[in-house]
Parts: structure tokens; C-alpha cells; sequence
């Protein structure tokens, strides 16, 4: 088979990974080709707006299993097709080369059995790192399944290392792909914060990445068109020796996937589910990929059921919530609430629920409050707080500064002054501020799921705290990114709504 | 009080610098101009200055020393800008940094420091998007018997990012010779061994592709099309991502 028609066919089975980040890694060219950038960097979108960074594709699509959702499950009439790990090595490097990638996402269906699948795996990422000296982003997925000492050795050439949850519950996961057990599922994730976790303690020296400061006044320029003679630049290649790449185990952490909308959990249950997986696993992402009926399964929506793809928007929000605005998952959703509001953003629809706490003062309140104020960022609510230690901030100073002030009004006031003009009620900011007009909750599940009690979903991760000591309480600094240093403000937690 | 004047200077960093120190030393200024692209005004006589490279150092010392090596690297950015006003955003900037010193950086509100950050913010980003939306090709040199390749990609930015993008790439493909080619501003970036240097290039000695480029080209294009998923379409998004303007010189856009 042509390598065009091969790449076609398993890019095709590997574009359902949401993953596209290749950031949380700097390192300098310590091989001979390629280095990593801390903040991540997109090289192109596609049709569908996604950022494409990494050369995203299956090692094979033959697989042995058949989950329902899946485009590559046994039973699916497909074309099929197998890289060998040399021919998509050479691949990678051709293309990062050219600066179409930022480094390779390796996943594949499982040929085989897990272990000879992640073999082949490894002995391409393994080319990619001594033969051709890469030292550039690698992501490979785990096979549930896997052996432990194979994780060990993927962690070792990726990365970013990532097992998918699937689905957001264990029922579903057993209807739906019963040949992936959750216990196939966690404990490879397990492996993998605590080798992190162990190696954090050990410690390691490992060249940082340190961008060499630009000298503005002496910048390298030439005014003599003939400085470079292209033939002479073209025989300076260089013959540099890779040194060893790295020794640390998955640099840039784990990430995890569950597809929306194929099973029957509500969004708190996700939301729940999300927030166990970043303080237990201390997952660097939790991704969410709306589904999009592939199969015609009378477990699954029909065919033509439009992908949810508003409340993954939604979702995706509620996770930057938790991550990086302080947020649990209760406070998200609480009990009262098992979907999000697709009509508006889950940070404006709790403050709705929250009104007694508003308005608040912007010159006064913390950093964690301001984070709470629909219209306010992280980057604004940062400004506001260095800002104000010079002088009080003034209403006309929050546009400049970042706030969204047609959102944020209706929420504070600045210098005692509240500039809503209204009362601050529901249904006036609603009317003041208009939603998108859907309505909710998106309920296009088959009936012949019975929706799963929150009971069930807890006891998908009861088995797994109980299973080893000190694991699945929440890590230290496993909370949030921003707010790591200070400790969440108790005064914002919900006392009865 | 002396009447203010306009500085107007050769268009270098240099130059830009040393009419900030003749504002503080002798007749301040009401303005700061590239020689080349200045109409005369007719409220403010103006005087053409003389890059002065040990003036030009006190003024960046001082910039470094009394604001902030953080205010120094902005200023640099905000003149990288390609906007009509880009001297005296970055001279107002300094001109306020010299009265609060260190502070400036917090005073994200104040319209001095507004316009320079805004300014920085349009130049650092498009010099971090063309990181990813930069495509190379693979050339192929004849040397003798031997062939070899090198790369070479061509970039049309809006600002003047070139250098911004050393080195990022020359660390990145550190055994393998390139060269990025500012067609906009007829210049190019050479690189080789780690090192980079900006010279003017002639685009007619460049060799021809090498045999595998066009091989390269299609496997990507047909990776472009096929990682789409098609019930998720969105142009509108894809062009705000990526901007039709850098199509022209995206591989996979043709």
C-alpha cells in the first residue's frame, strides 16, 4: 500500500483525539534535531478549527476490540492499514522538518495484543529519539492493558503520556466496550502519577530551557548582499552527537479523554468525574470529545444525531473553571443542577445562582473573588491586583485592563459606585445580557439507557482509592494552576442556594 | 521654554535611541520620525539626527537600569511594530518609565502604557504564530558531485519579526542549514551550525526543490484534509485561527 493512502486511512482513525496541546515541555535542541517550547506553538487549523500541532495518527488500525463508539472497532467495514515504526519515523521527520508539525501523537488500535502493540509503538518513538536524535514533542497513548515495564519505557521517550478514560462512568464503559475493564484503565494512570510523583521527589538535572537574551543593539546584521554564499551554507551541515534527550519519566504529565454525549451521564457527573482525575492523577488535561455517531448501535444515539457540540463548549469551560478559577465541581453544578446551561457560560450562570455575594468591590476583594466575577479573567483579575497596590482602579480602567465590562458591571462596583443601573436580579441581567437562546438540557440519548445514579458513579473510583494508601486523596498542589500558592477563599463557598 | 522639534533618524534601533537622549540633552522633542517616511510638519521644525552608537547605549543602559529590563524588551518590540506610530508609542513609553521607574509595569490602565503594550502584544504574537505557520522546503544544492539539501521557507509579516525568530529555529535545526526570507522587506535570516545572521538575499541563487519536496508536500496536504472531521466544519473559526493573509505561503492552503 502507498504511504499516501496509509497515512489517509490512519489519520483518519486518530482524528477523534481531541489532544492537540504540546505544551508544558521547554527544552533545548539537545539531540539533533528539534526542541520544545514551554507555551506550545499550532502550526496550522483545519477545516473544522482545530489546531493541528502534532502529527496525529494510528500506528494500525487493526483492532482486536469492538467498542461500540469506536470507527476502529473489529466489526466496522473500513479500510485497514499498518505503519511500520521506521516508515512513520522517517514521516515525522520529514514533516518537522518543514515545520508542518511540532512533534508526534502516537496512538493505535490494538494489533494483536496490548503488549505487541505498544512494542511496535515504542520501537518508533525509540527511532524517532536515538536514530535520528529528536529532541522534539512526543505524545503516545497508552493501550489499556499494557504492561507496566512497556508504560515505563513509553514514559521514558514521551513526553506526554495519555490513557483514555472513555466514558464517564464504569456502566457505560462496560456496555460499551467491554472489552476494556476500568481496572485496565486506571492502573496504567496510576503508574504513571506515581513514577511523576517519585521522580518530583528524586529530582533530576535536566537542562532547562533558557532563551538566550536578544542584544538589541548589536542585532545580527549584514548589509553585504554577499555574506552568505549559498553553497557554502549548504555544505555547513552540521554532524552534531545527541546527547542523551532526557531522563525524565512523561516531562510534560498525563492527559485523558471521555467522550460526551454517547452515554447517559448528566454533566455534574463529568464535571465529578473531571475533578477526581486532576486531584487524584493529577492529569495535566481532561479532554472532552462530543460524540459523533459513527456506528449504527442500538446502545448509542442514532446516526445523523448532530454531535453535542455546545455542550463540549460548555464542558471545556467548566473545566478551565476548575483548573484554573478556583472552582470545585460542586460549585459548578450542585445538586440542583445535573446539566450546564448551554444558553450561558457555567461562571455566569453560578454567579446567577450566587447573587448574594455581589456585588463586589473591585479595590477590595481578593484574588479569588475577583476570579469569580463573570467578565473578569485570569490575566485582568492579575492586573486589577497590581494595579490597585499603585492606585484604585477606576471604572474607566477595566476595559484597558481586560475586563469584559458590558458582563462585569452588572457584578461590581468600583469605588462604591455600582454602574448597573438596575436591580441585581436574575431576570434583569439575563434580559440585560442575552444568552445564546438554546434550549436545554440536550437529551438525545437512547431510552434504552436508564440513567446512571450518582451512586454509580462514585463507586467507579471507590475501588481504585481504596486500592492503594494515601492514593486518591487529593495532592497537595494538585488543586488549581493559578492558585496554587493561596489557599481557596471560604467565603465564596455556597452556603445554601 | 524652547520650542519643541521633531527628531527624524535613519530608521535604525540605534538611531531611535539617540534621539531619545538629544530630547534629554538638548531640544526636546514633540516627535520621533524615520527619516524616509516623514512630511513636514508645520507646527514643529524638525532637525535630522546622526546615529550615535555610544549615545544610543547610554539611553539603553538607562532604559535597562531606571525602568526595567522587562520595559526594554517592549520598547524593542513596540519599534519592531509596523505601525505609523510606533516611535512615539515607544517614546512616550520610555518618557513615562524615566518619571515612575520600575512601577510602569503595573499601570496597565494609563493610555501611555496601553498603546506600548498593545503595540508589543501584535508583534510578539504574530512572531510566536509564525513559529507554527511558517513552512519550510527542502532545496536541493549541487556541490561538486555531492548533493545536499537546505531548507528555506518565505514569510510575509506584518511586522518586522524576523529576528524574533533566530533562535527559536536555529536551535531547532541546529545540524541543517536555512534560510527565512522577509519578502515584504527583502531580507533574509541565515542560519547554520546554531548561529543566525540578517542579510539582504538574491532570491535568483536560490537552486531548485529537491526531489522528494513535492513527495513531502502531498503527504502533508492529504494529512490536512484527512484529519478534518467533517461533521464539526468551521470555516469561520479556521480563518480567526489563521488568518487568510498567511495563506499564500502555507503549503497546505493550495
Amino acid at each position: 500500500m502507498e504511504l499516501l493512502e496509509k497515512l489517509q486511512i490512519l489519520a483518519d482513525g486518530a482524528k477523534y483525539d481531541a489532544s492537540c496541546a504540546t505544551s508544558g515541555v521547554a527544552r533545548k535542541n539537545v539531540g539533533r534535531v528539534g526542541n520544545a517550547s514551554c507555551a506550545g506553538i499550532c502550526h496550522s487549523w483545519s477545516a473544522d478549527g482545530r489546531c493541528i500541532s502534532l502529527l496525529k495518527v494510528l500506528l494500525s488500525n487493526r483492532c482486536v476490540y469492538d467498542c461500540e463508539y469506536c470507527i476502529n472497532r473489529r466489526t466496522a467495514a473500513i479500510e485497514r492499514a499498518s505503519f511500520e515504526p521506521e516508515e512513520l519515523a522517517k514521516l515525522a521527520i520529514e514533516f518537522y522538518r518543514r515545520n508542518y508539525i511540532e512533534g508526534l501523537f502516537l496512538s493505535s488500535a490494538v494489533e494483536g495484543s496490548p503488549d505487541q502493540t505498544s512494542e511496535r509503538m515504542l520501537r518508533c518513538l525509540s527511532l524517532l529519539r536515538e536514530e535520528y536524535g529528536f529532541a522534539g514533542y512526543i505524545h503516545a497513548k497508552v493501550i489499556p492493558g499494557t504492561s507496566a515495564e512497556l508504560i515505563h519505557r513509553l514514559g521514558m521517550v514521551a513526553d506526554r503520556i495519555s490513557v483514555n478514560i472513555e466514558l464517564p462512568s464504569e456502566e457505560s464503559l462496560k456496555l460499551l466496550a467491554p472489552q476494556k475493564k476500568a481496572k485496565g484503565i486506571f492502573q496504567p494512570m496510576r503508574q504513571i502519577t506515581e513514577t511523576i510523583q517519585d521522580r518530583k521527589q528524586i529530582g533530576s538535572n535536566f537542562e532547562k530551557f533558557s532563551q538566550t537574551p536578544l542584544d538589541y543593539l548589536t542585532p545580527n546584521v549584514s548589509e553585504e548582499a554577499g555574506a552568505y554564499d549559498l553553497l557554502s551554507l549548504a555544505a555547513a551541515k552540521g554532524n552534531g552527537v545527541a546527547k542523551k534527550y532526557k531522563e525524565r519519566f512523561a516531562p510534560a504529565g498525563q492527559s485523558t479523554q471521555m467522550i460526551v454525549g454517547a452515554s447517559p451521564e448528566t454533566d455534574r457527573q463529568i464535571v465529578k468525574t473531571s475533578e477526581t482525575l486532576y486531584q487524584s492523577f493529577q492529569m495535566k488535561r481532561v479532554y472532552y470529545s462530543a460524540y459523533i455517531p459513527l456506528n449504527d448501535s442500538p446502545l448509542l444515539p442514532a446516526l445523523l444525531t448532530p454531535a453535542p457540540l455546545l455542550r463540549e463548549h460548555r464542558l471545556y469551560q467548566s473545566d478551565w473553571l476548575l483548573r484554573f478559577y478556583g472552582f470545585s465541581a460542586e460549585e459548578v453544578l450542585d445538586e440542583n443542577t445535573p446539566f450546564l446551561d448551554l444558553d450561558y457560560d457555567p461562571k455566569f450562570a453560578w454567579a446567577l445562582r450566587h447573587l448574594d455575594l455581589f456585588p463586589m468591590e473591585i479595590n477590595k476583594v481578593s484574588l479569588e473573588e475577583l476570579l469569580r466575577i463573570p467578565g473578569v479573567g485570569t490575566l485582568s483579575a492579575r492586573r486589577i491586583v497590581q494595579q490597585r497596590r499603585m492606585a484604585a482602579v477606576k471604572f474607566d480602567d477595566l476595559k484597558a485592563i481586560g475586563v469584559v465590562v458590558k458582563r462585569a458591571k452588572y457584578f461590581i462596583t468600583c469605588n462604591g459606585r455600582y454602574y448597573g443601573r438596575g436591580n441585581l436580579e436574575p431576570e434583569f441581567i439575563k434580559a440585560k445580557i442575552p444568552g445564546l437562546g438554546v434550549m436545554m438540557p440536550e437529551t438525545d440519548i437512547k431510552k434504552s439507557i436508564s440513567p446512571i445514579s450518582d451512586d454509580v458513579q462514585i463507586s467507579m473510583f471507590s475501588a481504585l482509592v481504596q486500592s492503594g494508601p494515601g492514593f486518591g486523596k487529593p495532592l497537595p498542589d494538585a488543586s488549581v494552576g493559578l492558585l496554587r500558592e493561596a489557599p481557596k477563599s471560604k467565603l465564596l463557598l455556597p452556603k445554601s442556594s | 521654554m524652547k520650542e519643541k522639534i521633531n527628531y527624524l533618524y535613519d530608521g535604525s534601533f540605534e538611531g531611535f535611541l539617540t534621539c531619545v537622549y538629544y530630547h534629554y540633552y538638548e531640544d526636546r522633542a514633540a516627535g520621533i520620525y524615520p527619516f524616509e517616511s516623514y512630511q513636514d510638519s508645520i507646527l514643529f521644525r524638525s532637525r535630522q539626527i546622526q546615529t550615535d552608537a555610544e549615545k544610543a547605549a547610554k539611553v539603553y543602559e538607562a532604559i535597562e537600569n531606571k525602568i526595567s529590563s522587562y520595559a526594554l524588551g517592549r520598547v524593542y518590540h513596540v519599534f519592531l511594530s509596523s505601525l505609523p506610530e510606533k516611535d512615539n508609542i515607544a517614546f512616550r513609553y520610555i518618557m513615562m518609565g524615566f518619571r515612575k521607574g520600575g512601577s510602569l509595569y503595573s499601570l496597565h490602565s494609563d493610555p501611555v502604557v496601553f498603546a506600548a503594550q498593545q503595540a508589543e502584544r501584535k508583534v510578539s504574537f504574530e512572531a510566536h504564530r509564525l513559529m507554527g505557520l511558517l513552512r519550510f522546503s527542502a532545496l536541493q544544492v549541487e556541490r561538486g558531485d555531492t548533493l545536499s539539501e537546505m531548507l528555506y521557507a518565505k514569510i510575509e509579516p506584518d511586522h518586522d519579526i524576523l529576528e524574533l525568530l533566530g533562535e527559536h529555529f536555529s536551535d531547532r535545526f541546529k545540524n541543517e542549514p536555512f534560510i527565512i526570507h522577509d519578502a515584504r522587506r527583502e531580507k533574509a535570516l541565515f542560519s547554520q551550525n546554531g548561529t543566525w545572521v540578517i542579510a539582504p538575499l538574491d532570491t535568483k541563487a536560490l537552486p531548485d526543490f529537491s526531489d522528494e519536496e513535492l513527495v513531502y508536500r502531498g503527504l502533508w496536504k492529504k494529512y490536512f484534509e484527512s484529519i478534518a472531521i467533517e461533521e464539526r466544519k468551521n470555516a469561520k473559526c479556521q480563518k480567526r485561527m489563521m488568518p487568510t493573509r498567511y495563506w499564500n505561503n502555507l503549503t497546505e492552503m493550495h
